[in-house]
């Protein structure tokens, strides 16, 4: 009986070893798993930003993309995420929006600057939607909705013009899963505590804009996409609670009122 | 020369309590193709080889000690062969359909998953030769398991 039981065990720690030991290898490497993945997203996110640039309008204004630039940098520098993963565009839309492609490009709409009362807000909607970016949300939706054989037959020239700006829409208008919104969300506060940034009106923002009811509503794509706004809101001050410390503006205020008001023009 | 190091460490041919009959041995040595042939065909789906295991276990549960030894290590080898799959089957299942990623953790898992069928694969296929020659074959650890579950009635 003894005997027996030590060499069940035996067995069953053979596995786990040989798992274990399997575990040392770069298997990801080896079978060149993650260059393949990482080289259809790369292809994918330049296939969607054309997509984009082709029907929208582009902001071109250095002090805005800088302005914007300067926010992104601290963000990524405090929080130790690589910055060359992330590309800006800003677009001349009057839908107050910001979202992620693949292959880090973090698009935002003009309007959002506009409607965003102080740095701290849109401070707050960037950092949750480099979240998405960070915990690679934006490829495992796009395997989810539209499966990894459609997206690799987009890269490699076959998927039509059509099927890519669709999709580059369903991108820019819909939401995430609710789990990975709050993740993304608390994520975010994770970012903007380190980054010294209060994350208070960042949920503020979520509040003041689902409040809103005036004929604004309609331009109002990131809060109708992500639903349950006044929950957000919620759960991101109880989560900040106890990360209360000093915060240092990241832009002075000039340079905040500068960018408005190079937006509006 | 896996087959080598099989038949040294892990397989011991014993001597049984009585020499078995030609039938005994063609059935006994079945019940290891039975896994076999069902190897093949639930490979995608590992309880196929269970259920057929078990059918044969079911039907030859009142035959001699032999057979029945034979049997039912066939039976709990699968048994455990079932667990370690199925995690491995719902792992990929849950990559295609849900968001989990494949990661090394995965790979390593399959390819251990591989290597433990192979090595019953291996042992199944020696085992049914051996047994279908009448030799009693008592694998490592299922060997002994299998001595404590299955009593000669006399």
């Amino acid at each position: 009986m003894r005997k027996t039981i030590i060499q069940g065990i035996i067995t069953t720690l053979l596995f786990f070893g040989t798992w274990l030991s399997l575990t040392q290898v770069d298997w990801m490497k080896i079978l060149k798993i993650q260059q393949a993945t990482d080289k259809t997203e790369e292809k994918l996110g330049d296939l969607f930003w054309q997509a984009f640039k082709k029907t929208e309008q582009e902001n071109q204004s250095e002090f805005a993309i800088n302005s914007i630039d300067s926010i992104v940098t601290h963000i990524c520098t405090s929080n130790k995420i690589d910055r060359k993963k992330i590309k800006i565009h800003i677009l001349n839309k009057e839908e107050i929006n910001a979202f992620a492609l693949p292959n880090g490009h973090l698009i935002i709409n003009s309007a959002l600057i506009l409607n965003s009362e102080n740095q701290e807000e849109l401070t707050g909607v960037i950092c949750h939607e480099i979240a998405h970016i960070q915990l690679n949300h934006v490829m495992k939706t796009l395997v989810k909705e539209i499966g990894l054989s459609v997206l690799i037959s987009m890269t490699t020239g076959n998927g039509g013009s059509e099927i890519i700006k669709e999709t580059a829409k369903m991108l820019s208008s819909s939401a995430f899963d609710r789990n990975l919104e709050k993740e993304a969300d608390i994520k975010a506060v994770d970012y903007l505590t380190k980054a010294k940034v209060n994350p208070l009106p960042f949920s503020n923002f979520l509040y003041r804009l689902s409040d809103n009811e005036d004929e604004t509503t309609k331009y109002l794509t990131w809060i109708s996409t992500h639903p349950d706004s006044k929950e957000r809101a919620e759960y991101i001050i109880d989560y900040r609670k106890d990360k209360i410390m000093d915060y240092v503006p990241i832009l002075s205020n000039e340079t905040w009122k500068r960018l408005k008001s190079e937006i509006k023009e | 020369m896996g087959l080598e190091y099989h038949k040294r460490f892990m397989i011991h041919i014993k001597e049984f309590s009585y020499d078995p009959s030609e039938h005994e041995a063609e059935t006994a040595s079945s019940s290891y193709l039975m896994s076999l042939i069902a190897i093949i065909v639930g490979l995608p789906l590992p309880i196929v080889n269970l259920i057929a295991t078990i059918v044969f276990y079911f039907s030859n549960r009142k035959s001699t000690y032999f057979v029945r030894w034979h049997c039912t290590q066939a039976l709990i080898s699968q048994l455990s062969m079932l667990l370690i799959n199925s995690i491995g089957f719902w792992w990929t299942i849950s990559i295609i359909f849900t968001d989990e990623t494949i990661t090394n953790k995965y790979i390593s898992y399959i390819i251990s998953v591989i290597l433990f069928n192979l090595a019953e694969l291996v042992a199944t296929i020696y085992t049914a030769i051996q047994t279908r020659k009448g030799i009693h074959v008592e694998w490592w650890f299922y060997g002994s398991l299998t001595n404590i579950i299955c009593k000669s009635k006399s």
